[in-house]
């Protein structure tokens, strides 16, 4: 530790008169900035109630056009994680929902199961902020309904009911054959009644 | 230490004067209007009690008002919004739910801390300064003690804060804490001369200690005679009053007693809850009040030309009155925003650069200042009279 000054670090009356002067200067020159900076608008913005616009091609948590998917599992078998998961009942053409589930605690947001989609119904959507309160929540369902869509079931219904028709139409039309040959062949027709 | 015996005498002083004059609205009116059966000497007692009330009152208001202000001034200056929510309008019940949610915390006094110390510091720091308080008028005839040596006393109350300080400090049986204590008596022992100093300027020219005249020197010139365009000392004086009243109120860049970053809190580091929010009330009162000793000895006072028209159009006393008073809360209200943009301007400086601008830079630029003002006011009148 020094004990003496030497006359030279002493501060001469000139150099007194200049920190003074700087002093008072450069508080005035940063005093006009954080003013400028006070009057402005500020640059955040209030994030829950507003947000920032998303990209386009932003990767967050997937949404699935449910009413497009055939449950063909390409989107499944292309995961490199294995963390989707897909079960439907299939009666005819139409589907019955079980459930189609996303890990999100492995999902790396890749995007590969995006592109083998052959009806393009699984996106990856905006939505980043995915907050549950237990771990098991993470496994995240992505069905907007479970079983069948209204729309299924009324073409469920239609398709029967068409079936149903051309059923009862084919009988119909044996029936209307089998009646033209009976008036023909009598005895054969009652054979068979008998 | 040195402010003690200071506060003291002028305890003594503002005694004597009030048992004299009975200088407080209050009390007059309680006189006037007091039923003849009412023994006399209640009279006094409920009249401070009264006096005492208002004075808090105001003082936690502008506290609670100021700091969800100085919030929003730091937050637009850093490009933020501040605090959105609480109240709806701009979070305007962010204090409030501040005052809640200290009031509701856990009171812990740390184990081989001198409790009785420990639990007066608080008290007596913010005692202090609403002590400091009495002494400021509101307005020309709403004030409690009217005291001819009122800058004198609110100088020696507001140097007593310090005491509480170091005593919180010595109380907390930490380091950081005496630490700050150190810092804090350090830098008020260095900035009370440059402080004083700086007003005697203003001083000089009014020729006055009283508060209310003081401000009454200033009305001429159409109510703008104000003390910083009567004499060309005292805008310096001003400027070095404004620097030595943030260290005196231990403000950012002089906030070494705190010092977040290298002292924890400093002396508040073991205080918790309502006694840790105790000093920071004092804080802000503390910038009222020396925003308010400024407006009244630099800026005019009461004085603008609106009070100059109002009073020379004859209007009603309470409307005169109302004029003043918030033309006096405008001007410390604009010096306590200068004080919140310096804070959020300039970095906290060294204990060393602290003491060598107390010593080396503001109490000679301070006398030289008094010098000037005393040999002004001399001149003027060697040459006019």
């Amino acid at each position: 530790m020094k004990t003496t000054i030497s006359a030279r670090e002493l501060t001469t009356p000139r150099e007194w008169v200049q920190n003074v002067w700087d002093g008072l200067f450069t508080t005035l020159a940063g005093m006009r900035i954080t003013g400028r900076y006070l009057l402005r608008k500020p640059i955040t913005i209030q994030y829950p109630d507003e947000r920032m616009p998303i990209p386009d091609r932003y990767r967050g948590i997937h949404y699935l056009e449910q009413e497009k998917c055939i449950n063909c599992l390409a989107c499944a078998r292309a995961c490199p994680i294995d963390c989707i998961e897909m079960d439907a009942i299939r009666h005819g053409k139409e589907l019955e929902w079980v459930s189609f589930s996303v890990d999100y605690q492995k999902c790396m947001f890749c995007e590969l199961c995006v592109y083998p989609c052959p009806k393009d119904c699984i996106h990856m959507g905006t939505e980043f902020a995915f907050v549950t309160e237990d771990r098991s929540e993470l496994k995240h369902d992505l069905l907007s309904f479970k079983g069948m869509s209204r729309d299924a079931r009324v073409r469920k219904k239609e398709a029967e009911e068409k079936k149903a028709a051309k059923a009862a139409a084919k009988e119909a039309k044996a029936a209307a054959k089998e009646a033209q040959a009976a008036s023909g062949d009598q005895p054969k027709e009652e054979g068979d009644d008998g | 230490m040195a402010a003690l015996p200071i506060a003291l005498n002028a305890a003594q002083a503002a005694l004597e004067v009030a048992s004299s004059e009975g200088g407080n609205l209050t009390l007059d009116l309680l006189k006037q209007y007091a039923p003849e059966s009412v023994p006399a000497w209640i009279l006094p007692l409920t009249a401070a009690a009264v006096s005492v009330g208002i004075v808090v009152a105001v003082i936690a208001l502008l506290a609670l008002t100021s700091v969800w202000l100085e919030r929003k001034v730091s937050g637009h200056i850093q490009c933020r919004y501040g605090p959105m929510y609480a109240g709806g309008w701009h979070g305007w019940a962010q204090s409030i739910a501040d005052g809640i949610k200290l009031l509701m915390k856990e009171d812990m006094i740390p184990l081989g801390a001198d409790r009785a110390l420990f639990v007066i510091a608080p008290a007596l720091v913010l005692g202090a300064i609403f002590g400091a308080f009495v002494a400021m008028p509101l307005s020309p005839d709403f004030f409690f003690a009217d005291l001819h040596l009122g800058a004198f006393f609110i100088l020696g109350m507001s140097s007593l804060t310090t005491i509480g300080v170091v005593m919180a400090g010595w109380a907390s049986n930490s380091k950081w804490s005496l630490y700050g204590a150190m810092r804090e008596a350090a830098q008020v022992v260095a900035y009370e001369i440059p402080l004083g100093l700086s007003l005697m300027v203003p001083l000089i020219v009014a020729g006055t200690f009283n508060l209310l005249d003081a401000s009454a020197g200033q009305s001429d010139w159409w109510g703008m005679g104000w003390y910083i365009f009567k004499n060309p000392f005292v805008l310096p004086a001003g400027l070095l009053f404004f620097v030595s009243s943030l260290a005196e109120t231990k403000r950012a860049p002089f906030d070494l007693p705190e010092a977040e970053s290298e002292l924890v809190a400093g002396f508040l580091t073991e205080y918790s809850g309502i006694r840790w929010s105790f000093f920071f009330m004092e804080e802000y009162a503390a910038m009222y009040l020396m925003s308010l000793m400024a407006a009244v000895f630099f800026l005019g006072g009461f004085e603008s030309p609106f009070l100059h028209f109002a009073k020379a159009a004859e209007l009603p006393v309470i409307v005169c009155n109302l004029i003043a008073a918030v033309t006096l809360i405008t001007k410390s209200m604009i010096g306590v925003i200068v004080m919140m943009w310096v804070r959020w301007t300039l970095p906290r400086v060294r204990i060393d650069q602290v003491m060598t601008m107390g010593y080396k830079y503001l109490t000679p630029l301070a006398l030289l200042c008094v010098l000037g003002a005393a040999l002004w006011e001399a001149g003027k009148v060697l040459i006019f009279e």
